[in-house]
């Protein structure tokens, strides 16, 4: 078994009265890639931002493992849901995906030579290089979910986490994004989180079912009943092969 | 026409009026650009009727007035801040009771002092003609106070405000960044009052910036523009006011504001046709 990189210990979290998670236990391990489903408002998100750290649980730990000297801003790259800014908004594809090269003690404009590389490299692979000097504002949503998938890959981090990556795209980029992040699975913890347990039990090595508390499963071990209990209602199963 | 050149080369009050153009263009170009994209106007207004209290109570113990002025600038966008970071819900309640109590403030002291100052209404609606040297002297430290800390922390500025949660993973202080510009908008204003008076710097500090947005793919690139805007709306204000001896500070406002809609007409007029 490879090694733990996030160890998810006993988190329970609640805004004001409303209890959103309880106890999760959840062990990530190394390279693995790993799909996180569950009803709409059953915490999911919530527990993304526990693991990212910009929120603090009121009971338990996360703790994360990182390999070697990385600084632990380097360590996760996270693509979130939606980002809310003004479709106005002064700023080209490059420049947000250069945004993941950022730190604290970044100054001035210019980036150094080998983020300007790096950048490069991921905005080829992601084939947004020819849209690199657009504004973000005028891109299509499979678009903007490939440019800030670069911007959580320059970094080189170690775990990806990506939340609904899919929701604002149609389902023949759906695919393109997943066929991309298996390929990166090699090499790479990820993390997805999804509503959509149909689509995504096809890519991922192991699914966590969260509904206020969580159940993890490999894939080949989802039944009928399981999905049952977690959405509250009936459902239909689709199978799939691996 | 002649007669304003004429009078540009004889008079330094107008040679004044036109260097403290340019350097209030500078400040108000940059600034302003964060203003715009960040959607914080409201709040900057907040900020500059507070700004009377600093110079009330500096006219009623007969200190500075601009000394005031940037005290409570600096006191204002600080409280304002930490206010819009803690209390996000009660924001737009909290900032009309700022900008109105500063004002009150203002008012209060103001009453108190005695003897009627011309100067107060210079401070409220701006009296360009009556800029002196060290005016001059003060924008220009405060214009480099500006850039100086723009330019160093261009990054940290721009990532925070296009997104803020992400900047947060970067290990960027936001909040710190955030209570920055603040301070950066009010010694802004502070510069701006001179031009156009505490009451129309918004104007100055919204009007060019959102002009200049309807072009720029980059906010550098929209700090250039707008400050170019703001320079050219400034001398138009100067010059059409000279000559029928109009209020400049009203003239220019209402420059920037027939630019601003100018503008959006023909971007309008250009996308549909």
């Amino acid at each position: 078994m490879n090694n733990v990189v996030i160890d998810i210990n006993d988190v329970s979290f609640s805004y004001g009265n409303v209890s959103v998670l309880e106890k999760i236990s959840l062990k990530i391990f190394e390279d693995e890639f790993i799909g996180i489903i569950g009803p709409n408002a059953s915490g999911k998100t919530t527990l993304l931002k526990l693991i990212l750290g910009l929120l603090e649980p009121d009971n338990g730990n996360i703790e994360k493992h990182k390999k070697d000297d990385k600084e632990m801003s380097n360590l996760i790259g996270y693509v979130p849901q939606h980002i809310t800014f003004a479709r106005d908004f002064p700023v080209t594809v490059r420049e947000v995906v250069m945004m993941g090269h950022v730190s604290s003690s970044s100054r001035l404009f210019r980036f150094k030579k080998d983020e300007v590389e790096i950048a490069k490299d991921i905005m080829q692979m992601l084939e947004i290089e020819e849209i690199a000097d657009r504004q973000v504002g005028a891109l299509s949503g499979g678009q903007l979910q490939r440019v800030l998938i670069a911007r959580a890959l320059v970094c080189k981090p170690e775990i990806l986490i990506l939340d609904e990556p899919t929701s604002n795209v149609d389902a023949r980029v759906e695919e393109d994004i997943f066929a991309l992040l298996k390929n990166y699975s090699e090499h790479m913890t990820i993390i997805v989180v999804s509503h959509d347990i149909a689509f995504i039990s096809g890519y991922v090595d192991r699914v966590a079912c969260l509904n206020r508390t969580l159940v993890c499963h490999d894939t080949e071990s989802i039944s009928g009943k399981m999905i049952e209990d977690l959405y509250d209602a009936p459902v239909k199963m689709i199978h799939h092969h691996h | 026409m002649t007669e304003f050149f004429t009078a540009l080369i004889e008079y330094s009050f107008l040679q004044h009026a036109l260097l403290a153009c340019l350097l209030a263009s500078i400040s108000c170009g940059v600034i302003g650009s964060y203003i715009v994209v960040k959607q914080i106007s409201f709040l900057t207004g907040g900020i500059a009727h507070s700004v009377l209290a600093g110079m009330g109570i500096a006219y009623f113990y007969n200190a500075s007035p601009i000394l005031g002025a940037i005290i409570a600038a600096l006191v204002s966008s600080i409280l304002i801040g930490l206010i819009s970071l803690r209390w996000k819900e009660h924001e737009d309640v909290l900032i009309a009771a700022f900008w109105s109590a500063g004002m009150a403030i203002g008012l209060l002291f103001l009453s108190r002092t005695p003897g009627y100052n011309i100067d107060l209404m210079s401070y409220l609606f701006g009296n360009i003609l009556l800029i002196s040297t060290n005016d001059l002297l003060l924008m220009l430290l405060l214009d480099l106070v500006i850039l100086t800390t723009v330019l160093f922390f261009y990054k940290q500025f721009l990532i925070s405000v296009f997104d803020e949660e992400f900047a947060r993973l970067r290990g960027v202080n936001t909040e710190f960044f955030y209570i920055l510009l603040l301070c950066l908008i009010s010694i802004t204003i502070v510069i701006l009052i001179q031009l156009v008076g505490l009451i129309l710097v918004i104007a100055l500090l919204t009007l060019p910036a959102a002009t200049a947005n309807q072009y720029v793919s980059s906010l550098y690139k929209m700090f250039f523009l707008s400050a170019l805007i703001c320079l050219g709306v400034s001398l138009c204000g100067v010059f059409i006011s000279f000559g029928p001896d109009l209020p400049t500070g009203s003239t220019i406002v209402l420059v920037a504001c027939c630019t601003y809609f100018i503008s959006v007409f023909l971007k309008r007029f250009i996308s549909t046709a």
